[in-house]
């Protein structure tokens, strides 16, 4: 009995770490969202811009002149580095998601246990 | 600023509400409810950016060349400004968003700012078509909710009498 509610204990608590890591993960997910879907919306108005196209770039307080290509550039490896990482949480959270389920399983065993254990008492 | 879908996600399914126990539906419920305050704050986040893309289309109608050489006030902060004068009135310098700026002569800037309205217009009715049917699922929740509690409590009479 009594070693029973310990391991209910610490399995709670790592289904609460668990918890809380997806909710970090989904959270930096959905940010990372943000910056893809506005680095797009740039891209798209840079694809827009004639060749000559004057472009600038905010570095602090002051306004410096870029070259379009080169800006292009940036914003399309700014969006292949977003992408990836985004791949990366995808499967971080597919990985934290089956580790909950697990968890949830064993309390769900566990709490069976206790049950039993209390009813034969 | 993201695009939204009102196809149905994979994995949806129809339930039958009078199916579902009453904690189950105050629990839907609640859920719906979280769902339809988030869209509504990201209606009102929309109507804000359209009125500024609108409020800077708008400004670019003033902005002509007749106007060069006048005195404006520059703001320095909310609540100081120092005096100018337009030196040029054919181009503007816009901020796309990631801390680029674009130069545009004044007919690219109405057709940026018009652009953009347009955008966001679009994607507020996109988020009005989605509000108005979880409002429904809502109601119909609200329906079964109140029929289920009328069951219950008839129950307990009949159980009592």
């Amino acid at each position: 009995m009594e070693e029973l509610s310990m391991k209910m204990q610490s399995q709670l608590q790592s289904f609460k770490q668990v918890q809380t890591e997806l909710q970090k993960a989904i959270s930096t997910r959905q940010q990372l969202d943000g910056q893809l879907n506005e680095n797009d919306i740039v891209k798209q108005e840079l694809d827009l811009m004639p060749e000559d196209g004057k472009v600038y770039k905010s570095v602090g307080p002051v306004l410096i002149k870029t070259d379009l290509l080169e800006a292009k550039q940036n914003v399309v490896k700014r969006m292949d580095y977003i992408s990836n990482e985004i791949k990366r949480l995808d499967s971080q959270i597919e990985t934290l998601e089956k580790k909950q389920v697990e968890h949830k399983t064993v309390i769900q065993k566990l709490q069976q246990q206790l049950a039993m254990a209390g009813g034969m008492k | 600023m993201s695009e939204i879908s009102a196809q149905p996600r994979r994995g949806m399914q129809e339930i039958d509400l009078t199916q579902l126990s009453l904690q189950q539906i105050i629990g839907l419920k609640q859920q719906l409810e979280g769902e339809l305050q988030l869209m509504q704050e990201s209606m009102a986040s929309l109507k804000v950016a359209q009125l500024r893309y609108q409020g800077s289309g708008d400004i670019m109608e003033k902005i002509t060349p007749e106007t060069e050489g006048q005195e404006i006030l520059v703001p320095l902060t909310a609540s100081m400004f120092v005096p100018g004068q337009l030196k040029d009135t054919n181009e503007v310098i816009i901020d796309v968003g990631t801390r680029y700026y674009v130069k545009k002569d004044i007919a690219g800037a109405k057709d940026y700012f018009q652009r953009k309205v347009k955008f966001v217009t679009e994607q507020m009715e996109k988020v009005q078509a989605i509000l108005i049917e979880k409002k429904k699922i809502s109601d119909a929740i609200m329906d079964v909710t109140e029929m289920k509690i009328a069951q219950q409590q008839q129950a307990l009479q009949s159980q009592a009498s």
